[in-house]
């Protein structure tokens, strides 16, 4: 008798552990569907994806360093240095437009090698070592706009603005190129002895060292590829509102963290990992997208969405640590 | 032969660990002799005045840091403290806006500011939640609430108690300066001085050491998260007499400058661990800077790229010191 009902109460607490994040997910889901229909229709369910696009870029490059073990806050910098590069390659200097769009990568790799520099030559945590070069980068813009102001770039190339606006047998361009980093930072991450590496250096730096793994220049190289995805973008946002507004990029930094934790905590030893952050990307996307649908006052949704994050992060992580426990 | 040299490489390590503190001073010396007037007893209390909100926010804020150890990813960090400054600066402009007594208001914001603590505490105590990750959803969250309360507008301040904090005069100092300063002294006697401190400092300096020696950690964790949110309270009220009411957004600027000075402020002690005097001098310093800088008629644009400049070049000597040593 006692048995069985510990075996249900088992196999309930094993749904929890397993599915949890994927309950609420669906719950909201139904949720949202139930109060305005409009949300499961196909094309808006693809207007979150494509909401998402350069969230899911973003967030690409957080789960990266935090695989390292550090943490980036300065993503958006790197996102802003895209932009900027590239429209003012365009605009000033009149470059093609793919010539363009590699500058900007020069531009956003840029802020990867300064914090390569700082985290690897100077052995400056992470987290400080990043804040600087937010506050540098910042800075910068302020400096290079005179004060913030946008730069507008209206008779910008077709070629360029089909990064954004563009579309590959009607699925839009930035869905594609978010899928394409997916599937090859899912490889590098998850499915090569690099990442294995990169992980290694996350788990245990000392042993890694030890192990032989050349930390320092993988760390390196993880700085510079998280910035030069940021960087994309930052393309994809120049592309879409035809301008670079400075300081734009910030707005990413919360949610991406957010994403990449979120993920982090549906991974069996709570490692940050592709699948999961994507998981962590779709469900933001989701939930933006529904409180608009529901009309609430621009206000009342951000709190909304504010506390959401909260309880879906404390979820995330009690799912993970009951599977610890057992 | 061999100690001469250990303790060559001892003083090298001791003058680099310097360097931070001799940067800034002679920084500031740079400023004074440019514009004489920086160094007046009248800019004086100029720069204390503006470095207010940051000091008590540093002091929650180097409470977290101390009980939860210093690695800023997975030790304690409270990133919401500023969050909870503009909640309580929203809830008692909102009520006293609609009539209510300030007492009555700053009751409501304590009950807030404590509820903040307490889900802090739980998420990082009960769920073994990453304090940065969740001071930071909450810091999103308690910021998103306090849009709601106050509409994203600017409320002016019809409270004289409170404008108090920045224009009256005590005892020759003005009012505020000298709130803050008995508060920061209480928080040096408690955080430094005091049995349950040590015991907080014990808890973060090696949480399984502290453990083993009967320390109770989760429950100073989590005691550590209150106080913060009590500094954010306190804040609160300040960011209201600064600007003479609420105006939305005062917590972005807050949170970098918190985080900028308690960390500014470990390069500063001898251990390079996070301290109250540290974090406070750290604040302090960064106000004198702020407004040196535009004494000498620095272009604005550039204040954030030497405060960039700063951190990386401080937190460098400290990291380059303590592995001379």
């Amino acid at each position: 008798m006692n048995t069985v009902a510990n075996q249900r109460r088992f196999s309930f607490r094993k749904i929890v552990m397993r599915f949890g994040f994927l309950i609420v997910f669906a719950a909201f889901f139904l949720f949202f569907a139930a109060w305005n229909p409009v949300f499961v229709q196909g094309q808006n369910l693809l207007n979150i994806v494509e909401g998402s696009a350069i969230l899911i870029i973003i967030a690409l490059g957080m789960t990266l360093i935090v695989a390292t073990g550090g943490i980036d806050l300065s993503v958006g910098i790197a996102l802003d240095f895209g932009a900027a590069f590239a429209v003012v390659a365009m605009k000033s200097y009149g470059m093609g437009w793919f010539p363009a769009a590699c500058v900007g990568l020069i531009g956003g790799s840029l802020v990867g090698l300064l914090n390569a520099a700082l985290v690897v030559g100077l052995r400056i945590s992470p987290f400080l070592a990043t804040l600087g070069t937010f506050f540098i980068g910042s800075s910068v813009q302020r400096i290079f706009t005179n004060g913030g102001g946008p730069i507008s770039h209206r008779q910008m190339q077709d070629g360029f603005r089909n990064i954004a606006q563009g579309d590959l047998f009607g699925i839009p361009t930035e869905v594609i190129i978010a899928v394409v980093l997916v599937v090859i930072y899912y490889f590098v991450l998850e499915r090569s002895v690099w990442g294995r590496q990169v992980h290694a250096i996350g788990m245990q730096r000392s042993a890694a060292i030890v192990a032989g793994i050349r930390v320092n220049r993988i760390l390196i190289a993880c700085f510079v590829f998280a910035a030069i995805t940021c960087a994309v973008g930052g393309l994809i946002a120049a592309a879409n509102i035809r301008m670079f507004t400075p300081l734009s990029g910030f707005s990413y930094l919360l949610d991406a963290i957010a994403a990449v934790f979120i993920g982090a905590a549906l991974h069996p030893r709570g490692r940050p990992n592709v699948p999961g952050t994507l998981a962590g990307v779709l469900f933001l996307g989701m939930l933006t997208n529904g409180l608009n649908l529901m009309g609430l006052d621009f206000n009342t949704k951000d709190a909304l969405s504010g506390i959401i994050l909260v309880s879906a992060l404390a979820l995330a992580v009690a799912q993970r640590n009951m599977r610890n426990a057992d | 032969m061999q100690a001469s040299a250990r303790n060559q490489k001892h003083r090298l390590a001791t003058i680099v660990g310097l360097l931070p503190l001799i940067i800034f001073l002679a920084l500031l010396l740079y400023v004074g002799l440019n514009a004489p007037n920086f160094m007046t007893i009248v800019n004086l209390k100029l720069v204390l005045a503006q470095s207010l909100t940051v000091v008590l926010s540093v002091i929650g804020l180097s409470a977290v840091v101390m009980a939860g150890g210093d690695d800023v990813v997975s030790g304690g960090i409270d990133m919401s403290i500023p969050a909870t400054a503009v909640l309580c600066a929203g809830i008692v402009a909102v009520m006293t806006g609609a009539g209510q007594p300030a007492i009555l208001a700053a009751l409501a914001a304590l009950v807030a500011a404590m509820l903040v603590g307490v889900v802090n505490a739980v998420l990082v105590t009960r769920l073994r939640m990453a304090p940065l990750l969740a001071t930071l959803a909450m810091f999103v969250a308690v910021v998103g609430i306090t849009n709601v309360i106050t509409e994203r507008k600017r409320l002016n301040l019809n409270v004289e108690s409170i404008a108090a904090l920045r224009g009256d005069i005590a005892f020759g100092i003005p009012l505020g300066i000298l709130i803050v300063a008995i508060l920061s002294l209480l928080a040096w006697f408690f955080l430094h001085r005091s049995k349950w401190g040590l015991n907080l400092q014990a808890a973060g300096g090696s949480r399984d050491a502290a453990e083993i020696s009967g320390i109770r950690v989760d429950r100073l964790v989590a005691q550590s998260y209150l106080v913060a949110a009590f500094m954010g309270f306190v804040t609160g009220f300040f960011t209201l007499a600064r600007a003479n009411g609420y105006s939305p957004g005062a917590q972005d600027n807050l949170l970098l400058e918190m985080v900028l000075a308690t960390f500014l402020g470990a390069a500063f002690s001898p251990r390079r661990i996070v301290t109250v005097w540290g974090a406070i001098l750290g604040a302090v310093l960064v106000a004198a800077i702020s407004i040196g800088l535009k004494t000498i008629g620095v272009n604005v644009f550039w204040t954030d790229l030497i405060k960039g400049a700063l951190i990386v070049i401080v937190v460098a000597l400290s990291a380059i010191s303590q592995w001379a040593q």
